[in-house]
């Protein structure tokens, strides 16, 4: 237990609570209540092992903090307290102190906002990790966090809305506020309340307002929308902000007031209206999900096109299920779907803890899409060695071991159904509202664009030179495969430019990055998007050209054309897809939390410095 | 498992398994909190927390203070004495014999050929009050040069000197008690929620409690300034032209204490007859604040039935700090407002013992808040050394920022720093530079053998640091607090008031007089000599012991009494000879550097919470160098888009003086014409500033000079700034 000292300050005691039944979002603040009488009275939390049931009378009631915001001072009191007792390295920090600020001087005012984890009423955190490393307690309402369950694939750090979560890239683990229950647990309030200088910040139960205050509001100028998770904090912020505040990091997001005198964010054009390159920019740390994705969905694809279009009778895809290269299609999309895997694995930072990517099938989407997909290489890799023995080559080798047409038929269905469920959540894993860029069926025309393009493709490079090889008619394969790539990119296009429109009008976090794409990534996004068309234009002609009779040395040139262009475009389209997102995080200060100063301390030397609070990203 | 899962996963958070806690008083700035150290079982500092009952901080520490534990593991440390004949050669180890012996031998051969005032010491505000004492006595009483002087002279050297002025004594005569009783406060260019948190926290509190106006004086909208109900965005440097008009408004309006006026304080006619011409028009139109306002501001402080004034660099770091200082008690001694709680002129001190070097070091004169210039102090303190009186000088010598100059001018060859980094916390480090190459001799002694002006000295000696060795300083409010030794020095380095009795053994002079070898002894030694009729500064009622039980306590405190005194002059008696106060008659005289069209814009400079001074401790703890790692400025966003300036570039600023390379962060907080630049990077801010002297406390004027700003290839600029950031 935590030890409360002889002269502990009176400050630092909570205070019995004068709190309503419920919170602001009707949800019951007392938790045994919530839970539906589940969670048991007067359980033990076993702190580091530690037996006994806890001192403080209300530790079955959802607790929150309280900020006021008009009097943080941005002194990093709370940030350094809270890092002291967590033992935390300079470049982690569970709370954080960033500010918005506006005015002309010297009518300027600054106001300084201190977040740690919100200990959400709906933690999407908890919901999203897929290694169940989450709990909610009944004791205080508290959102832990088990860093060695963790095998550091940063979803929650994606899902949440406050940058709460702290993936480590050095220990390749997330870790997190754990509201100092042990301080609770003994009747006194965090440590990071305990050490504010500015009595700006508060702790207690939800609802109960702190003395002296008299507000206890849900939001603030650059708090995200609650909304998304009803999450335990509350302030009070009487003294009036400019109409539009900025801040002073480097993301392109400021924050203009609204009709109902609420603050929502528009873009602020930091970074000019020039148009760049920025090619080297796009590879990130999350690459191996751009790689992951690409080779799914081209599994997928081929997967798909090549069985469904056998079972659905047309003659040139039924003629290649019977050729010889039906297996190693298989077999590639098999391999495809490992490699996507094998990337995915190497994207987390324990990566030998992969297999606790299923443990979370309740809530999470990324072990759905992971189990989608491992079933589908499963199925498709069983349906492979279902057809292997009518393989003619196989036969020539190892001899007649039967046919099994039905089950070949049965574990496709299968592989297809699995495919589909792994599509489906993968496109599930981004439409996350902390992440609005991401948050727009554009997310899914791109998934199954790519799938469809990249699949014809890769049908039409292996199945058209196999049925040729063969002297089979290829017309059919041709048009059968280009017309999937050409109705791929016509979805990702229609994608696009929807997309696009809607992010220019959104006015939140998502129009911020569509700007960065309009701007840093500007000539890179239009050759992205000019390649788009060039695929459509191609692809139109390989089909025209393909309907007529004696073009075929023009097709030849353009075939690679188009392979070049059609790669290009999946390539940079999904690393912008990445780079560009922009959570809705909570503003920064100039140096700590700014990504452009990360960025910038990596690029010329300065996160060799550990003292720096950056660090290169390792995975 | 509300939800989540059934089965627990276990609730890990970090147990620092602290075995034992030691008493500290915090080594950073002077607010002089009371910190625990928490020690695991293998006797090593894992972490700091603040001390719950005592009286300054109850328990709060800031930024600095909660990491503090974290300075033993600090990299750059000096573990071993080194040596070297030429500063262009690479040092050597050397044992301690060696390099006090050839410090000696250096002094004695440089006195011996160019007189005894050739060699200069500058020291600091970082020692202990003990080993202030101890330095004091070898280099006046043993080593007999009078151009010794401390690093305070940067900072609050325009206190002392208008303490001195008004009250005939140095001393704040207030304290943060005041804070409660107080009807209203104005805060002279002093940012407390950026350089004294826990001060803040306390007058917070007082606010929260019982609201009163805060009235805030400062060119840039600091934190404080928005808290301010009344923010005064002053021109830089026309602080004594408000000061006198706040005057002229209260003699007008018939609003002082006349009877208090009367009856303590001298100099009233021509206090009067100088304030007369400032009227708040003509003031406004130097000063920048509008007449109404500095009338506004007049008649609630005159009105207020108690009423403090609190400052900080913004008046000291000024051409005319000292008058600024005395303008600022003038207006307390007219309004009533001293010794009374709620009414002072409380200077907020800057080092964790600036007020100890000020009472006992002797840099300014003799121990004790004593005197060169008066006979009896030197019969005084030459007979309880043991010296002859008359090797004492009998008028003080060069301060800090004259000793550089006097090394221009080879009036001084050797040098002898004491924890205290002036390549990067002098004005104009271009001069210091040149100045330095032409010392004879030159050691450096401090905790970090890495600190920038180690790369000049001939002898480097490693000293001990904050816990590495006992004894007390003294805060804002004359609180003496005890600092209690909880780990070993690193390596062979050793506590200061051990280098100086080693030191002092190595002269005739030295060997004849005492030199006690623990802090204790030291400071009962010092306890003795703060004896005396009509003394403030006593400290003879306390021990080592006392102040710990005590948490601090405030000066005077007599044999005999079982505490100390939250104020001074409650009596109405001050330190002048006719024991009334002065009030000033000072004129305003416009010497500043200012903004003209080849250097357009104003370079203001000062401090941010998670770095003290150069950085050299809080430079390398990440959880405190993180906030702010590399130089940057705040610059309006207005005066940038004409200048074609974006956020987070860099740009280099010239000077009369030099050049620095800065990030730029664009904010309204700063005026269209000025930039300021945080004070604690090498290579930043001093390689611009001009650092023009206070006439009276000969303290630089860093917050006032020209610059213009130029673009820089941003490459470029990103290289020098890794390769200025040894830390």
């Amino acid at each position: 237990m935590w030890q409360v000292r002889d002269d502990e300050p009176q400050y630092a005691f909570l205070k019995e609570p004068k709190a309503p039944a419920v919170n602001y979002y009707e949800a019951p603040i007392d938790l045994i209540a919530r839970s539906g009488g589940e969670a048991p009275v007067n359980r033990e939390m076993f702190i580091n092992g530690e037996a006994g049931v806890g001192s403080n009378p209300n530790r079955n009631k959802q607790h929150a903090f309280h900020f006021t915001a008009d009097n943080c001072i941005g002194c990093h009191a709370c940030e350094a307290a809270c890092s002291e007792k967590n033992d935390n390295p300079a470049h982690i920090s569970f709370r954080s102190v960033g500010y918005v600020e506006g005015g002309t001087y010297p009518d300027f005012r600054r106001m300084n906002i201190s977040m740690a984890c919100n200990h959400c009423d709906d933690p999407v955190c908890l919901k999203g990790c897929p290694t169940r490393a989450y709990t909610k307690h009944a004791e205080y309402g508290a959102v832990l966090q088990d860093p060695e369950t963790c095998f550091g694939c940063g979803y929650c750090t994606w899902v949440c809305p406050y940058n709460a979560p702290q993936l480590d890239p050095i220990k390749g683990q997330v870790s997190k506020c754990n509201m100092c229950v042990d301080r609770l647990e003994v009747g006194l309030k965090p440590s990071c309340v305990s050490a504010c200088l500015g009595n700006a910040l508060n702790f207690g139960v939800v609802e109960d307002l702190p003395d002296n205050r008299e507000q206890a509001k849900v939001s603030i100028p650059g708090f995200p929308d609650p909304d998304i998770t009803h999450p335990n904090i509350r302030f009070q912020q009487i003294k009036n902000m400019p109409d539009e505040v900025t801040r002073p990091d480097g993301m392109p997001v400021k924050y203009h007031r609204d009709e109902k005198g609420g603050y929502r964010p528009v873009v602020d054009q930091k970074k000019g209206v020039d148009k760049h390159w920025n090619l080297t920019r796009l590879s990130s740390r999350e690459n191996p999900l751009v790689v992951f994705t690409l080779v799914s969905q081209a599994a997928l694809g081929l997967f798909f096109s090549a069985f469904l279009g056998a079972e659905f009778g047309l003659e040139s895809l039924v003629a290649l299920r019977e050729s010889v290269i039906y297996v190693p299609l298989v077999a590639i999309a098999v391999g495809l779907a490992g490699i996507g895997m094998l990337m995915s694995a190497t994207h987390l930072g324990k990566p030998w803890r992969f297999y606790r990517g299923f443990n979370n099938l309740r809530h999470s989407p990324v072990c759905r899409e992971g189990l989608g997909m491992l079933l589908f290489m499963v199925f498709a890799g069983l349906h492979l060695l279902a057809v292997l023995p009518e393989n003619t080559v196989f036969i020539s080798l190892a001899g007649d071991f039967g046919r099994y047409p039905t089950l070949a038929t049965t574990l496709g269905w299968l592989g297809l159904a699995a495919g589909s469920v792994g599509l489906y959540y993968m496109v599930r894993c981004y439409r996350i509202p902390a992440r609005p860029f991401w948050d727009h069926w554009q997310t899914g025309a791109s998934f199954v664009g790519s799938a469809m393009t990249l699949g014809g493709l890769i049908l039409g490079l292996l199945g058209v030179p196999a049925l040729l090889l063969a002297g089979s008619a290829v017309d059919q394969a041709i048009t059968v495969a280009v017309a999937l790539m050409l109705a791929g990119c016509v979805l990702e296009g229609m994608g696009l430019v929807r997309h696009a429109q809607v992010m220019d009008a959104a006015n939140n976090e998502g129009s911020a990055s569509h700007y960065i794409q309009c701007t840093v990534f500007g000539k890179s996004y239009r050759l992205r998007n000019g390649l788009l068309g060039l695929n459509i234009v191609l692809s139109v002609a390989v089909l025209v050209l393909n309907g007529l009779s004696g073009y075929a040395a023009p097709l030849l040139t353009l075939a690679p054309l188009l392979l070049v262009s059609v790669l290009s475009v999946a390539l940079i389209g999904r690393c912008l897809f990445y780079v560009l997102v922009i959570p809705t995080t909570m503003p920064g200060a100039f140096f700590w939390k700014n990504k452009d100063f990360e960025e910038h301390a990596r690029d010329i030397g300065l996160a060799h410095m550990p003292q720096v609070g950056v660090v290169y990203d390792r995975h | 498992m509300l939800f989540g899962r059934k089965d627990r996963k276990p609730i890990v958070i970090a147990d620092k398994k602290v075995v034992e806690w030691k008493y500290a008083v915090c080594g950073y700035c002077s607010t002089g909190c009371s910190i625990e150290v928490g020690l695991n079982s293998a006797g090593r500092p894992v972490t700091s927390r603040g001390k719950g009952d005592a009286p300054v901080n109850q328990g709060k520490l800031c930024i600095k203070g909660i990491f503090e534990h974290e300075l033993v593991e600090t990299a750059g440390r000096g573990t071993k004495p080194l040596m070297r004949d030429r500063i262009y050669q690479t040092f050597q180890p050397a044992s301690w014999d060696d390099a006090l012996d050839k410090t000696a031998a250096e002094f004695k051969r440089i006195q011996a050929k160019y007189g005894r005032d050739s060699v200069a010491v500058v020291s600091t505000g970082q020692l202990l009050t003990e080993e202030f004492y101890t330095l004091g006595k070898l280099v006046r009483g043993v080593i007999g040069t009078n151009n010794y002087d401390g690093n305070t002279t940067l900072c609050m050297a325009s206190a002392v000197s208008g303490y001195k002025r008004s009250f005939g004594s140095d001393g704040p005569p207030g304290c943060y008690d005041d804070f409660e009783h107080t009807d209203c406060l104005i805060a002279f260019g002093s940012n407390l929620p950026e350089q004294h948190p826990i001060i803040y926290w306390r007058l917070k509190e007082a606010l929260e409690k019982r609201k009163f106006p805060l009235i805030v004086v400062d060119p840039r909208v600091t934190m404080m300034a928005q808290f301010a109900d009344i923010h005064l965005p002053i021109t830089p440097g026309t602080d004594l032209v408000l000061l006198n008009a706040l005057a002229h408004v209260i003699l007008a309006e018939g609003l002082q204490k006349q009877d208090y006026i009367d009856a303590h304080c001298s100099g009233f006619d021509e206090l009067k007859a100088t304030v007369a011409k400032y009227n708040p028009e003509s003031a406004s139109r130097i000063c920048g604040i509008d007449a109404d306002t500095i009338r506004h501001v007049a008649r609630i402080y005159a009105k207020a039935p108690s009423a403090m004034s609190i400052w900080t660099m913004g008046i000291n770091q000024s051409t005319h700090g000292s008058d600024g200082v005395c303008g600022i008690n003038n207006l307390n001694l007219i309004t009533g407002n001293i010794g009374i709680p709620g009414g002072t002129s409380l200077s907020i001190t800057g080092q964790c013992n600036a007020m100890g070097t000020r009472e006992w070091s002797s840099c300014s004169g003799l121990p004790g808040y004593r005197m060169l210039e008066k006979e009896a102090h030197r019969q005084e303190v030459a007979k309880f050394w043991g010296v002859d009186p008359d090797f004492f000088p009998t008028k003080r010598g060069l301060q800090q920022t004259d000793i550089f100059p006097a090394i221009e001018s080879g009036e001084i060859k050797a040098l002898w720093i004491v924890a205290t980094n002036p390549l990067t916390s002098m004005p104009n480090q271009p001069r210091i530079k040149k100045a330095l190459e032409k010392l004879e001799f030159m050691v450096v002694q401090d905790g970090y053998a890495d600190c920038e002006t180690a790369h000049y000295a001939h002898v480097f000696l490693p000293g001990a640091v904050w816990g590495e060795k006992e004894g007390v300083q003294t805060n804002t409010e004359r609180r003496v607090n005890l600092v209690r030794k909880f780990v070993e020095p690193p390596g062979q380095a050793k506590p200061d008031f051990w280098i100086f009795n080693e030191l002092a053994k190595r002269f005739d002079g030295g060997r004849k007089m005492r030199f006690p070898e623990t802090t204790s002894d030291i400071f009962d030694e010092m306890k003795h000599l703060s004896k005396g009729e009509g003394r403030t500064l006593d400290i003879s009622g306390m021990s080592h012991d006392a102040i710990e039980r005590q948490r601090g306590i405030q000066w005077p405190m007599r044999e005999g009494e079982q505490s100390g005194d939250p104020r001074l002059y409650s009596d109405g008696k001050f330190q002048t000879p006719t024991g009334k106060a002065n009030l000033l008659a000072m004129d305003y005289i416009e010497n500043n550097e200012v903004p003209s069209d080849q250097y357009p814009l104003w370079l203001n400079s000062g401090r941010v919470v998670e770095h003290f001074h150069t950085r050299t401790k809080t430079g390398k703890i990440g959880n405190l160098n993180k906030f702010s790692p590399t130089p940057y400025m705040e610059m309006n966003p207005d005066a940038a888009r004409e200048l074609g300036v974006q956020h987070m570039s860099y740009v280099r600023l010239v000077s009369r003086r030099g050049d620095a390379v800065v990030m730029v962060q664009l904010t309204q907080r700063v005026p269209r014409n000025m930039v300021f630049i945080p004070m604690h990077y090498h290579d930043c801010v001093n390689r611009l500033s001009l650092g023009l002297l206070d006439p009276y406390s000969r303290q630089p004027a860093f917050k006032q000079c020209a610059v213009r700003i130029e673009q820089v290839d941003q490459k470029e600029a990103a290289r020098l700034n890794v390769e200025r950031r040894a830390y």
